[in-house]
């Protein structure tokens, strides 16, 4: 076996090693975005950094409250992607079985976008809305419930727009106005009167 | 006359000064000027095309007419022009037109237009009163041109309207059309117009027509610049509302103000030659409460039992309210008295139209207990209640007043012992009501969702709101239809 054999031996040797690492790591982040992608339980970390405390107004439509709690979990660090984790541990809340103000089965909120004047766009799923409990206080708290939510995270988010499968709707189930924009200002007054 | 040449620099100056203030009033004034336009109608679109006035002569511009029927392909090729056109769906056809000149080749066939066809900037130009028939021919479609009303309807789109009067007290006129509309509604003190410009609405015949009747006397249809106008005379307000899908206006009197006062008026006795009749003095101020089931036809609303939606207990309770406020003396009409279906815009512009003195809509949901009152969720802004409001944010300028229905409606649920809360509420169509407005929603007066149906219950949120709306009465102002 020549020197020249031998070298090209461990030169394959080494780019097979740094492939296999390269696969590994494809592998994890490929699972970390199925995580990501699959509808959350309560309580399930959404990030991978330590756990921080999470501010959620949780709704009531048993007396028409709006109550401010707050849970510790993870979150990923980018802020839009924050937002949705934030949005996501909300939904859990709504989609375990006994809670006080339930909605349609897979709700989920697909994705967050935030431009420069804080806007988020909030992009859920067609459940959310074509499952959504029918009524003007039940429709409100919900949408109140994720402005506020949404502000109290991240206070440069100032108003909220929501679309469903990245589509703006006339109402969310009836009644709700989903084509405007949602200031956090005005949101907050109404969450003040629902608490 | 000799002037000084410092009266000469003058003059130059103030002449220097004025020339760009002409030519900038001159720019303005032809800048706002709108061009005039076709509105052509035609199976699966209405759109408007602008007209060039050539010597004289209105003219249309060939690529403009077809291109949303169709693929086209327009080029010059020195004096002459090719077009080629092809319809969804169908074979490509041509035509050829000759610059300055009135003859032309559309399908193979020679045509000789009214007057000379003109190229100008690379954009071909035929005479407005030949689009007929050269669309005509390359669609392979009958095609009219109402060339006075600048309206040209392609195939069978021309839409006839009929009027079918109910003498009933009050009388209510329907309208009735093939197919949905969806025109602009204004009042006007004696008539009520409504105007359809992407309607293909023409005249069943009759363009003026009287009825014999002493609140609805007649209407007038009309077309012009594009558009058609129904006008209908009236000597009393009328309240519009649309009912099967948009295909019928339903144009109804008011119910006359209920005599709350018995007392008889003495009937005085005068000499025969002084028993002139009077001329009827102008309709004043009065004070309506427009009611508005929420839903309706296909929109269920909220399914409160497996049996029960929320557009019935909304119309039952709507029924209930005009009835406690009859009985209180308060004109009260409904913007839907049966299952008909009704667009959150069509609502807002029947409301709108019928300027009521204060806006009430009904809903009911299974969630929560009791009664919600809302009013609009906009921020309060200091608008003119007068003239044009914005669209979106008309309920702004009477947030106050919507306010105080509010607040009394829930003060007289709270005298009833029935739980209740007071809430602002992104609720459509509420921000487009130029007139105080209130929503009300029931739900579920105890742990029985069925007892949202309870005529009792009902009956007492109805005497509440009704209560609630006559405690206020004084504060809100009538409107003069």
């Amino acid at each position: 076996m020549t020197r020249r054999i031998l070298i090209m031996f461990a030169i394959l040797a080494v780019v097979a090693v740094a492939l296999g690492f390269y696969a590994l790591h494809l592998k994890r982040k490929v699972a970390r975005e199925e995580q990501a992608a699959t509808p959350l339980a309560a309580g399930v970390p959404a990030g991978n950094g330590p756990p921080e405390p999470v501010t959620l107004y949780v709704a009531n439509d048993s007396d028409g409250t709006l109550r401010k709690t707050q849970l510790s979990v993870s979150l990923p660090v980018e802020r839009s992607e924050r937002a949705r984790a934030v949005l996501r541990i909300l939904m859990a809340q709504y989609l375990n079985s006994g809670s006080p103000h339930p909605v349609g089965d897979k709700s989920d909120v697909r994705q967050v976008y935030l431009m420069n004047d804080g806007t988020a766009i909030v992009d859920t799923n067609s459940a959310f809305a074509d499952a959504h409990p029918s009524g003007v206080l039940a429709e409100e708290l919900t949408v109140a419930s994720l402005v506020a939510t949404l502000n109290a995270n991240d206070d440069k988010i100032t108003r909220v727009k929501i679309l469903v499968d990245g589509q703006e709707r006339d109402t969310l189930a009836g009644h709700a106005d989903l084509r405007r924009f949602y200031e956090a200002g005005n949101i907050g007054q109404v969450v003040k009167d629902m608490q | 006359m000799t002037l000084r040449p410092q009266a000469d620099k003058r003059l130059l100056w103030f002449a220097l000064l004025a020339l760009p203030l002409l030519i900038a009033r001159w720019a303005t004034v032809h800048a706002q000027s709108s061009p005039e336009q076709l509105t052509v109608y035609s199976p699966q679109t209405s759109y408007s095309v602008s007209l060039l006035d050539l010597q004289g002569r209105s003219y249309i511009g060939i690529v403009d007419l077809l291109e949303p029927l169709g693929s086209v392909d327009a080029r010059p090729d020195g004096k002459k022009y090719k077009v080629r056109f092809t319809p969804p769906g169908g074979r490509t056809v041509e035509a050829q037109f000759n610059d300055d000149k009135e003859k032309a080749k559309v399908l193979g066939e020679t045509l000789k237009l009214p007057s000379n066809f003109f190229l100008q900037n690379g954009r071909g130009y035929v005479p407005l009163s030949s689009a007929a028939e050269i669309v005509g021919k390359l669609l392979a479609k009958p095609v009219q041109l109402h060339p006075a009303a600048r309206r040209l309807f392609i195939g069978e789109t021309p839409m006839r309207f009929s009027l079918d009067l109910d003498k009933s007290n009050p009388p209510k006129l329907v309208i009735s059309f093939p197919a949905p509309v969806n025109p602009s509604i204004a009042t006007e003190p004696g008539r009520v117009r409504f105007t359809f410009r992407r309607e293909p609405v023409v005249s069943n015949g009759q363009d003026s027509v009287s009825f014999d009747d002493p609140v609805i006397t007649g209407a007038n249809f009309a077309e012009h610049d594009g558009l058609a106008e129904l006008d209908v005379m009236a000597t009393e307000p009328l309240v519009p509302s649309f009912a099967d899908g948009g295909r019928s206006i339903i144009l109804s009197a008011l119910p006359p103000p209920p005599q709350v006062t018995t007392v008889p008026v003495p009937q005085l006795q005068l000499p025969a030659q002084i028993m002139t009749p009077q001329p009827k003095p102008p309709a004043g101020p009065r004070f309506l409460v427009l009611i508005d089931p929420a839903h309706g036809g296909s929109d269920s609303g909220a399914t409160i039992t497996p049996s029960l939606v929320e557009k019935d207990v909304a119309l039952a309770l709507a029924r209930r309210v005009q009835r406690e406020l009859t009985a209180k003396g308060i004109a009260a009409g409904m913007l839907r008295n049966s299952d008909i279906a009704i667009s959150l815009d069509q609502r807002a512009v029947s409301v709108n139209a019928a300027r009521p003195a204060l806006y009430i809509t009904l809903h009911a949901a299974n969630t929560g207990r009791g009664v919600h009152v809302f009013t609009s969720m906009l921020p309060a802004a200091n608008l003119s209640r007068q003239g044009f409001l914005p669209w979106d944010s008309a309920q702004a300028a009477f947030l106050d007043l919507s306010g105080v229905v509010a607040g009394s409606v829930a003060a007289e649920l709270e005298t009833r012992k029935l739980p209740n809360t007071t809430l602002v509420a992104p609720l459509r169509p509420m921000n487009n009501i130029a007139a105080p407005a209130i929503a009300v929603e029931i739900a579920p007066p105890d742990d029985k969702v069925e007892n949202i149906a309870s005529a009792e219950y009902q009956e007492q949120v109805a005497q509440a709101i009704a209560a609630g709306i006559a405690a206020v009465r004084s504060k809100l102002p009538e409107v003069r239809p």
